[in-house]
């Protein structure tokens, strides 16, 4: 490999890393606060890239994307907060209720995903690119878009940091997460914040797909693979764990595109295996992980 | 449910299974349908004692079954076995992947157990279809083509006869069932209650819970890939198909239908499920749809199953008792 | 001000409180006493919302309020004050007592409460950005009590607020208890035995194997034998 070659690897990496440690923040968020695992997280990833190629390219709206992260972000905030109060909330008082929400977002991810083939059609479909045009810097060669997914993605992740740290319900999130007797005591309505925290997950997955779509496709069974992926990193980087998530996220991704380029694609999925498999055995709490 | 009320309704619904062959022995789609019900008897039974009793939340099921049937099918035309000696290697086979998976898995809390083993499942695909699997007999995407029927007494359990292989897989699941069965009895108010409602109340007891997790993972994978050898050797081929995301959401239908930890119920499901999957042939593409749907409503719709619907409708029965399961869904809302 | 008549509580399974009758008046302070693991916990959880199962009838400030949720409870002014403080411990005292403010009725009023919990607990206002998890016993049972105010109730209900503290500090909380109830608040308050029941207490009750067994004023309860012997071990 030259040089070149290397800081090719380096910037896909760290591109993809930065779109999955919002993603898997996401998730986290959810089993964190609530202990529901929401098995059709891949498909609310397809959702937002679905949703996206809708308003741009089947319908054609101008105003580009900064018009479709105005649209999808209400969107998807509704879409996730009605699932969890429709689905989710009902099943929490029942015995075995956690397998009882894997299996309904199971169903969930079936539904959808068919549906999305239903509609869509078998065939994958892409987004433009957020920008064109590339930076080059001597021998290094950096695209816009690539730039600009990567700063949309920090930027996710940095505005629900603030949103956890400033506000009232992100501070009610976390009190839940932390104490949930504490935060009944105190008059928080936990059932909301649920679905709150539910809604918010499907935001940071759906901009992940609205993202990623560009640069990869959209197919109607394409969320799997980021469900897989989002899992390995959150147990990577340990559950609840901002920065654990963001380390951890970076350095699969790293992995990724290194793997994926000398030994191909298939492989990936082994190596990422490979990891979560040893970090469970070593250290099953992750790189920094603090809600267990 | 108690012991003498779970083998009285097992004994009822596979008494009715084995009469079947008598109105319908003619009908090789039919027949095809009621062994496809018995196989996955199996399946959806092991899923309910793991889950459901054990308490562990597998996700590696179908993991398991294709696993089974790959190794048998492997065995008996690779190195020749006879496609009975196969199958019971193929058991062995999925039990000690099921260890492998179970040893850094049983260590683990709730969700991040569906994690591993329903990753397990995930990999499966891309592993048989690569060069490695190709290297040990897999076929690649092609998948398996011939796989030899089970011939024993002069009978060839194939697809040509249907009659001698529905009877063959009755044997198989009643044993199975009845293994099943017997393990819930001998440990039921013991150990796997205990297990499921409090770790550290089994503790006190003395139940080592890893030990016994263990077990019931080794049987269920064993079990599993049993049925799951059956059913190549009866079908005659396989491929990765088989891990596509539907087939694993019936199962969960089974055993949602059957209700969660409701044993036998997950046999009634699985003849439910299996039937009804059959009827929903002429939607077409959507029925996978209609099936995800299904899992939806079926999970809001029947918190215990056909089998606590049941027990609702008959007075006297008692119901479920809501206020244990108050108290475990507010702990499980808890902090870790 | 809170009329509590024929309650029965349940714990889990357990059958705890029987036709627990009982009412704190506008401006009092109420002590129930008892023996640990008599239902004196379970009848505050009864009051406030936190328990699944409560039959018979509360009444607060004239409005049937049994089966209400905690949510509606902090809204109408009634708080409780947990034993073992449930605190947030990764978050620091300011984020707690800010998170005491939660419900509605009490954000809008969030400043003023913090100036009076911080003029009335001075050793929280030099520690608002240490972590509530850790804080001493005494400092997290006073922030406990501070988040409590910060949600502008009326009413509260402190569980045992001097469990595990040293004398020293037991009197600095009891004061502390003191000016709230000067300022104007209501509280039932549960304790094992406190020899400072009569200088705090305008009624007292006692609660035996969920049982109301006794009732008085806080002279009657010092003057009874029986009770000293039970509590005091006198």
């Amino acid at each position: 490999m030259y040089i070149e070659e290397y800081l090719d690897v380096f910037i896909s990496g760290l591109t993809n890393g930065s779109v999955y440690a919002l993603m898997a923040v996401g998730l986290t968020l959810v089993y964190g606060v609530s202990r529901a695992f929401n098995f059709a997280y891949g498909s609310f990833y397809s959702l937002g890239g679905y949703f996206a190629w809708v308003l741009m390219v089947y319908l054609g709206l101008s105003g580009g994307y900064l018009m479709v992260l105005l649209m999808a972000v209400p969107f998807l905030i509704g879409f996730g907060y009605v699932t969890e109060k429709v689905i989710v909330a009902p099943l929490r008082k029942r015995s075995d209720w956690e397998v009882k929400v894997m299996m309904i977002t199971l169903g969930l991810a079936l539904f959808l995903d068919n549906g999305y083939q239903v509609l869509f059609g078998p065939r994958m479909k892409s987004l433009p690119p957020i920008m064109t045009g590339a930076v080059e810097l001597g021998p290094i060669y950096i695209a816009n878009q690539d730039i600009m997914i990567f700063v949309l993605a920090i930027s996710g992740i940095l505005a629900f940091r603030w949103l956890l740290n400033n506000t009232r319900i992100g501070m009610a999130v976390r009190a839940v997460a932390q104490n949930p007797i504490g935060a009944k005591i105190v008059g928080i309505p936990k059932n909301r914040i649920f679905a709150a925290t539910f809604g918010i997950s499907t935001v940071m997955v759906g901009l992940g797909g609205i993202l990623l779509a560009q640069k990869y496709f959209i197919s109607p069974m394409g969320g799997w693979d980021i469900l897989v992926k989002s899992w390995v990193i959150t147990a990577f980087g340990g559950m609840g764990s901002i920065r654990g998530g963001l380390l951890a996220a970076f350095i699969l991704g790293m992995l990724e595109a290194y793997v994926g380029y000398v030994f191909g694609m298939t492989w990936v999925l082994f190596a990422l295996f490979g990891v979560l498999l040893a970090t469970l055995a070593i250290r099953p709490q992750g790189l920094m992980g603090k809600w267990g | 449910m108690d012991w003498k009320r779970m083998s009285g309704t097992m004994a009822l619904i596979y008494g009715v299974m084995a009469l079947m062959p008598l109105f319908v022995g003619g009908t090789d789609h039919l027949m095809h349908i009621l062994i496809m019900c018995l196989i996955w008897a199996v399946v959806a039974s092991c899923w309910d004692l793991i889950m459901g009793f054990a308490g562990i939340f597998s996700f590696g099921q179908v993991a398991f079954f294709v696993i089974g049937a790959y190794a048998s099918a492997i065995l008996a035309l690779t190195f020749g076995i006879h496609p009975l000696a196969a199958m019971v290697l193929a058991g062995v086979v999925a039990a000690a992947i099921g260890v492998l998976v179970a040893l850094p898995c049983l260590r683990l809390k709730g969700a991040y157990i569906a994690l591993v083993t329903f990753a397990v499942h995930m990999i499966l695909e891309p592993f048989l279809k690569s060069d490695m699997g190709r290297a040990i007999g897999t076929g690649g995407s092609r998948g398996i083509l011939t796989i030899p029927p089970m011939e024993l007494f002069g009978i060839t359990f194939g697809a040509g006869d249907k009659v001698a292989v529905f009877y063959a897989a009755l044997v198989l699941a009643v044993v199975c069932s009845v293994i099943i069965m017997l393990v819930i009895r001998s440990f039921w108010g013991t150990a796997f209650l205990a297990l499921k409602d409090s770790a550290g109340f089994a503790a006190s007891l003395g139940v080592s819970a890893f030990k016994y997790k263990l077990a019931v993972f080794a049987l269920t994978s064993f079990l599993t890939g049993l049925a799951g050898g059956f059913y190549g050797h009866y079908i005659g081929m396989l491929s990765t198909r088989m891990l596509g995301i539907d087939l694993f959401v019936m199962l969960m239908i089974m055993l949602v239908l059957g209700g969660i930890g409701q044993f036998p119920g997950a046999i009634l499901g699985a003849i439910v499920t299996v039937t009804f999957n059959e009827a929903l042939a002429p939607l077409g593409t959507y029925r996978p749809m209609v099936l995800g749907a299904l899992v939806v409503v079926l999970v809001l719709a029947l918190p215990d199953g056909i089998i606590g619907l049941l027990r609702n409708l008959v007075p006297g029965r008692g119901a479920a008792e809501p206020a244990v399961a108050e108290s475990t869904a507010a702990n499980a809302g808890g902090q870790g | 001000m809170l009329t509590i008549a024929d309650v029965n509580a349940y714990y889990d399974q357990f059958h705890v409180l029987h036709d627990v009758s009982c009412e704190v008046h506008e401006g009092e302070v109420v002590v129930m006493l008892g023996p640990n693991g008599h239902g004196k916990s379970t009848l505050l959880k009864a009051v406030c919302g936190l328990l699944d199962r409560v039959d018979g009838t509360i009444t607060y400030k004239g409005q049937d309020i049994t089966g209400w949720s905690t949510e509606q409870l902090v809204n109408q002014g009634v708080i409780y004050i947990a034993e073992n403080r449930e605190l947030f411990g990764d978050m620091t005292v300011m984020e707690n007592l800010k998170l005491g403010a939660y419900a509605k009725n009490a954000r809008k009023k969030e400043k003023r409460n913090l100036a009076r919990v911080f003029e009335l607990f001075p050793r929280l206002a030099a520690r608002k950005k240490q972590l509530a998890a850790t804080m001493s016993g005494g400092e997290a049972r006073m922030l406990a009590i501070a988040r409590g105010l910060m949600s502008n109730a009326d009413f509260l209900c402190i569980d045992e607020p001097s469990l595990g503290l040293q004398p020293n500090l037991r009197t600095e909380v009891f004061n502390i208890i003191k000016e709230i109830h000067r300022q104007g608040k209501s509280m039932l308050l549960v304790e094992q035995n406190i020899p400072q029941i009569a200088d705090l207490a305008d009624r007292v009750y006692v609660l035996e194997e969920g049982c109301i067994t006794f009732q008085g004023s806080a002279e009657e309860a010092a003057a009874d034998d029986r009770l000293k012997e039970i509590f005091l071990g006198m």
